[in-house]
């Protein structure tokens, strides 16, 4: 039995834990949205080279819809980069506004994602297209909602008085894992409605 | 109030040290990482012993004609047996021991977000007994119960959520909560093989996630066709295959050698390649792609072969490495050191049957009953590592010194349950070579399924052996019950305050108590 006794140390000097949680959260999440674009990218080899067409008859997948939710969410990224350049300069007025317009462009892509489905005609027990489609684009909605609490969190805490220059984990964190949400849904625009 | 919201740093300490076993009521609301970690680590224990029985009672099920159990009986126990020994018992193990250590170890006053952590054991808590029941109910994968079969598909996603979130305070932890001076190349294997197997959970469990959701969502709103019946288990079971199931191993390397580091009282040698080898086991074990659903022939794919004969290089560094430590000191016969001898053994053991699957000649993967010895064996492995991590920190998280007797009679029941239950199947699975196994079928079943009774005995004497550290009348342990403690965990008092240091000790080597020492 023995008892040691160290030197105390100073204290840690901003130990970046959200931005790191985030980091590996968004890994994960990434990583589940590469898992089931797989699995899309393979079945949809098996019915293509069977010499079927992928999309069952009458269903339809419009790129207008896809196009715009792009377009909303990249507007978003510069947003959400805007917020987190406003708080690294201790400018609040203008990250409140940058985080506002973010939740705003996100909430227009889950309309219009809603939107696109009506279009589509595409049902879920239609088979496996139907099912892996829906999963898929389910589950970015799921993304982006989480992504828009954490932002409306975060906003929240900044609207508190948190956050300043030296202290901008949150939103940062906030910022990673929308870009995380953004690029998900680029291979997402590309493997399931442009390249349908 | 925000999971994110409180600084873990800005915990304060307290220099009262708590209750040696927080009460039940205490237990549900607190965000102590010591109870979190002893909480994960009893249940699992427990989990354990049921686990194991149903792996005896599959493995009984193919004595004679196959009738001990029905069809669906079988497929039920089998793929709650396999799913249930990796994500209820050997991953929250370890990842209780690190909720528990790795802050202890790196020298932070708690947990990165204690509060997700709470979370993430009781989600992982409530899903487990979801997914029992629903497959009590015929719902387990491929079941029959198409309502059941939803239910615990959704209770598999949210297992397996938890348990990510749970690795996610760990893994920020050790990033982002050490003490100064410790650099990665210095924190103790332990937090970092906790590191390397989190980072290597993070990366493929969300594949897992991701086929149960296609699974669940099928099963829910589709008509189960594309995904459902005949195609779950095919889903999820490379979780439980070659190279994916070295990954629940891997936090073990590291606490071997910690354990027999400081049992053997001299510095780990050559820390540089032993925690390339812990990385390079690590690498190896990702098997996210081999899904048989879609890739049927991903046995024959070269990535799947070389993984599958080079995991076999960094356990034998890793062992090379414990044999320089036994030739340094003089090794304490204790319980924690045999048990990690014990599990690095049969780690070798299945990394060399996994290899041995490569050669097709030898056509072992043609009756499955091989890969069947080759999972109890590694699952034997990771459950024996956790154990000796039990023991090794027992002290720590009673505070009194536990009754050693149980941990080397757990040294014993390991090795013959793990020797027991993996190489009877293994012998098994060359019956396609040499017919006149076939006839000896019954016997080894026989023995691997006595193999899995033992492993859960072993898991029994070893929750005991914990306990025995919280009886009435036991030696108190201090703050180093081993007298030759070389990392920050012992440094705190046995069971560490809240704050668990006070103010964060700095640090100058791998082996900070060994310099005060000095």
């Amino acid at each position: 039995m023995a008892a040691h006794v160290l030197p105390p140390a100073p204290p840690v000097q901003r130990p970046r834990v959200l931005m790191v949680a985030t980091a590996f959260a968004s890994a994960a999440v990434v990583m589940v949205f590469i898992t089931l674009l797989g699995i899309y990218l393979n079945e949809r080899a098996t019915v293509l080279d069977a010499g079927s067409k992928w999309l069952p008859e009458g269903a339809t997948i419009p790129l207008q819809q896809p196009n715009t939710i792009f377009i909303t969410l990249l507007m978003s990224v510069i947003s959400i980069a805007w917020a987190a350049n406003a708080i690294s300069k201790n400018d609040r007025v203008n990250a409140y506004l940058a985080l506002g317009l973010t939740l705003m462009l996100g909430f227009a892509s889950i309309v219009m994602t809603t939107y696109l489905w009506t279009l589509m005609k595409l049902d879920i027990e239609g088979g496996v297209q139907g099912v892996l489609i829906y999963t898929i684009t389910g589950a970015h909605i799921v993304m982006l909602v989480v992504a828009m609490v954490f932002v409306a969190l975060m906003s929240i805490r900044a609207l508190g008085g948190q956050f300043n220059s030296r202290e901008r984990d949150g939103i940062g964190a906030a910022a990673l894992f929308w870009y995380s949400m953004v690029a998900v849904y680029a291979l997402i625009w590309i493997i399931i409605y442009v390249t349908k | 109030m925000a999971l994110t919201d409180t600084r873990p740093e800005s915990a304060e300490a307290s220099a009262v040290a708590p209750a040696l076993a927080p009460s039940p009521i205490t237990i549900f609301g607190t965000g102590d990482h010591k109870a979190i970690g002893t909480v994960y680590v009893v249940a699992a224990l427990l989990f354990g012993v049921a686990g194991w029985v149903v792996n005896a009672l599959v493995s009984l099920h193919a004595v004679g004609d196959g009738s001990f159990l029905s069809a669906d009986a079988f497929q039920t126990m089998f793929t709650l047996d396999r799913l249930g020994l990796i994500l209820l018992v050997a991953v929250p193990l370890f990842l209780g021991l690190a909720t528990y250590v790795v802050p202890l170890q790196v020298g932070a006053a708690t947990v990165a977000f204690p509060r997700a952590a709470a979370a993430a054991l009781w989600g992982w808590l409530l899903s487990s007994g979801v997914l029992i029941v629903a497959n009590c109910i015929d719902g387990g994968l491929d079941g029959a119960r198409p309502k059941a079969v939803a239910l615990g598909l959704l209770a598999l996603g949210g297992l397996v959520t938890s348990l990510l979130l749970g690795t996610v305070s760990v893994l920020t932890t050790a990033i982002a909560l050490r003490t100064p001076g410790l650099s990665l190349g210095r924190v103790p294997m332990f937090t970092w093989s906790s590191l390397v197997g989190g980072a290597v959970w993070m990366l493929t469990l969300p594949a897992l996630v991701a086929a149960v959701l296609l699974a669940w969502v099928d099963q829910r709103y589709g008509t189960g066709d594309s995904f459902g019946a005949g195609a779950q288990w095919k889903m999820v079971g490379w979780v439980a295959a070659t190279p994916q199931i070295y990954a629940v191993l891997i936090p073990g390397l590291g606490l071997a050698l910690d354990a027999v580091a400081t049992l053997v009282g001299v510095r780990l040698p050559l820390r540089g390649v032993v925690q390339f080898a812990i990385g390079a086991f690590g690498v190896l074990s990702v098997g996210v792609f081999a899904q048989s659903l879609f890739y049927a022939d991903y046995t024959d794919q070269a990535l799947w072969i070389v993984m599958s004969l080079a995991i076999v290089v960094p356990v034998l560094l890793v062992l090379a490495a414990l044999g320089t430590l036994f030739k340094a000191g003089r090794p304490r016969l204790a319980s924690p050191l045999g048990l990690a001898v014990v599990g690095l053994l049969l780690t070798l053991l299945g990394a060399v049957a996994g290899a041995l699957m490569v050669f097709s000649p030898l056509e072992l993967l043609d009756n499955g009953v091989f890969a069947a010895g080759q999972f109890n064996l590694v699952l034997a492995a990771a459950v024996t590592f956790a154990a000796a991590g039990v023991m090794y920190w027992g002290p720590k998280i009673t505070g009194r010194t536990p009754v050693d007797a149980a941990g080397k009679l757990a040294v014993l029941l390991f090795l013959a349950g793990g020797a027991l239950a993996g190489l009877p199947m293994c012998v098994l699975g060359f019956a396609t070579k040499f017919t006149g196994l076939a006839d000896a079928n019954d016997a080894l079943m026989w023995l691997s399924g006595i193999g899995a009774v033992v492993l859960a005995l072993g898991a029994l004497v070893v929750l005991a052996g914990l306990l025995s550290g919280a009886r009435k009348g036991a030696p108190e342990a201090g703050a180093d019950p081993w007298g030759t403690g070389q990392t920050l965990e012992w440094a705190c008092p046995s069971p560490p305050p809240t704050g668990n240091f006070g103010t964060l000790a700095v640090v100058r080597s791998p082996e900070p108590l060994l310099d005060e020492e000095a």
